[in-house]
């Protein structure tokens, strides 16, 4: 069966968070062969990585803080730091006003900005983003990706999958397209 | 240490959510300890009996009704001499009469229709415990039966041994049935801890993604499985306990006859630590069982 555009881009993705392996060749990431990291070592790299999701992933029986902070919290930092951080970020993305709001009570663009926030919790080396806009419309999406631009800016990697050309277009970054799994222009 | 804070937090929220499930759980884990505390009630119970009774052992001299002084007093001589005793008594014909009139009342009648006194007179020893113990006693006894003057010497070790036998054999099939009733409450753990973890996939992944270390991945459903046997661990202590309230109250007396004289008395606290301790680590069994499917 031939697989569908949508699954290349999960699958490279996930190459990227060192869930599969390259079944041919190597995959370096700040220098570094993801092949070669021990578990550990997996463990260390992931926590220098922030992840945006299509569907947004929030945990709807916490709140907006909670879900930001959950990030930090599961990686062991003191409960005081969490707390700071992620309010920090939530007031980056403008949001700090819903903090105790749960994800179902906010809209879809709001979800993905507090999302985004909860990427940028462990301030990340590399950023990914999963077709971060696709269940967005396009002002909101355009909205998401000036943010994304901004997050660049300040000197982190932002990597996003998407299918939506015209968004491309617009944002005009460097874009590398791929077809059957394979990188047919860089642009 | 904040892992180990982060695990016990969210085991026991996590056995909240899951209350109406976790309560059969700890319910398998208060079944197995309580067959668990029940045989080591009724086997520790016995074995004060047992140490009782073994320390306190006793033999009789029965004598001939031929037997002159000077026999009887050369048999005190070889019992005094021996090193091995901590007393004795002398029973004649006539206090063994008495003694049988006093201890069996409602036979007693029986006795006034005897031409001549049947009960023999006999010398009572008691046996140091040491003694007993490296077999003197016995080497004692068989010189004390080929002495002249003794019809009988009875000395019958063999009903104690017998009652530790039985006992170590009620022990074995007690804790081969807690076992299995031990393996099935883990199971049964394990599978209400699944059932949480399936809920909370997408937060593992989560944490999957973000490098959280396995201790906070798996960490919390240990500690579920380690809350639940330890809830359901106590809940068996405080059933055996009120269990054995109501038989004390009801049969108390019959049951300290039956043990000698003695008490029978509830489980130590070191005994109950350990069947606490037993709860919580089948738990944590069930709970690192379900745990291996996270991260």
């Amino acid at each position: 069966m031939k697989p569908t555009p949508r699954r290349y881009s999960w699958i490279s993705w996930r190459f990227r968070v060192a869930r599969f392996w390259p079944s041919e060749g190597e995959l370096f990431v700040n220098g570094q062969n993801l092949a070669t990291l021990k578990r550990h070592e997996i463990q260390e790299y992931r926590r220098g990585v922030g992840f945006i999701f299509q569907d947004f992933k929030l945990i709807r029986t916490r709140t907006v803080l909670e879900n930001i902070s959950f990030v930090p919290e599961v990686i062991g930092v003191p409960p005081a730091q969490q707390r700071r951080r992620a309010f920090q970020v939530l007031k980056w993305v403008g949001l700090q006003h819903r903090m105790n709001a749960y994800p179902l009570d906010l809209s879809g663009g709001e979800q993905q900005r507090i999302a985004i926030a909860r990427a940028l919790v462990n301030d990340p080396l590399l950023l990914l983003a999963d077709e971060p806009t696709g269940n967005l419309d396009p002002d909101l999406s355009l909205e998401i990706m000036n943010l994304l631009r901004e997050i660049n800016a300040g000197g982190t990697t932002v990597v996003v999958a998407t299918h939506d050309r015209e968004l491309i277009r617009l944002v005009g970054r460097r874009t590398v397209t791929l077809d059957q799994g394979r990188i047919v222009e860089v642009a | 240490m904040r892992a180990f804070d982060y695990a016990l937090r969210q085991g026991w929220a996590s056995l909240w959510r899951s209350r109406g499930s976790s309560t059969f759980a700890i319910i398998a884990i208060a079944l197995a300890m309580i067959v668990l505390g029940a045989l080591l009630l009724l086997t520790w119970n016995v074995e004060q009996l047992l140490a009782r009774w073994s320390s306190a052992a006793e033999f009789s001299v029965y004598l001939r009704d031929d037997a002159t002084s000077e026999q009887r007093g050369a048999i005190e001589s070889l019992i005094d001499q021996s090193g091995v005793t901590a007393g004795r008594e002398y029973v004649s014909k006539g206090d063994a009469l008495s003694r049988f009139r006093r201890e069996f009342a409602e036979l007693a009648s029986l006795t006034s229709g005897f031409e001549d006194n049947p009960f023999p007179a006999s010398v009572e020893v008691r046996v140091r415990a040491d003694a007993d113990a490296d077999g003197r006693a016995e080497e004692l006894v068989r010189r004390l039966a080929a002495a002249p003057g003794v019809a009988d010497v009875r000395y019958d070790r063999e009903w104690l041994a017998r009652i530790a036998s039985g006992l170590a054999t009620i022990r074995a099939a007690g804790l081969a049935l807690a076992t299995l009733m031990a393996i099935a409450a883990g199971v049964t753990v394990a599978t209400v801890v699944r059932l949480g973890l399936y809920a909370r996939r997408e937060e593992l992944e989560i944490m999957e993604l973000v490098g959280a270390p396995l201790t906070f991945i798996r960490g919390p459903f240990i500690a579920e499985g380690l809350l639940q046997g330890g809830l359901g661990a106590v809940l068996a202590v405080v059933l055996l306990g009120l269990a054995y309230a109501v038989v004390i109250s009801w049969w108390g007396q019959d049951l300290n006859a039956l043990v000698d004289g003695g008490a029978v008395q509830f489980l130590p606290p070191r005994l109950l630590a350990y069947l606490v301790a037993g709860g919580m680590a089948v738990g944590s069994a069930g709970g690192f069982a379900a745990a291996r499917h996270a991260g």
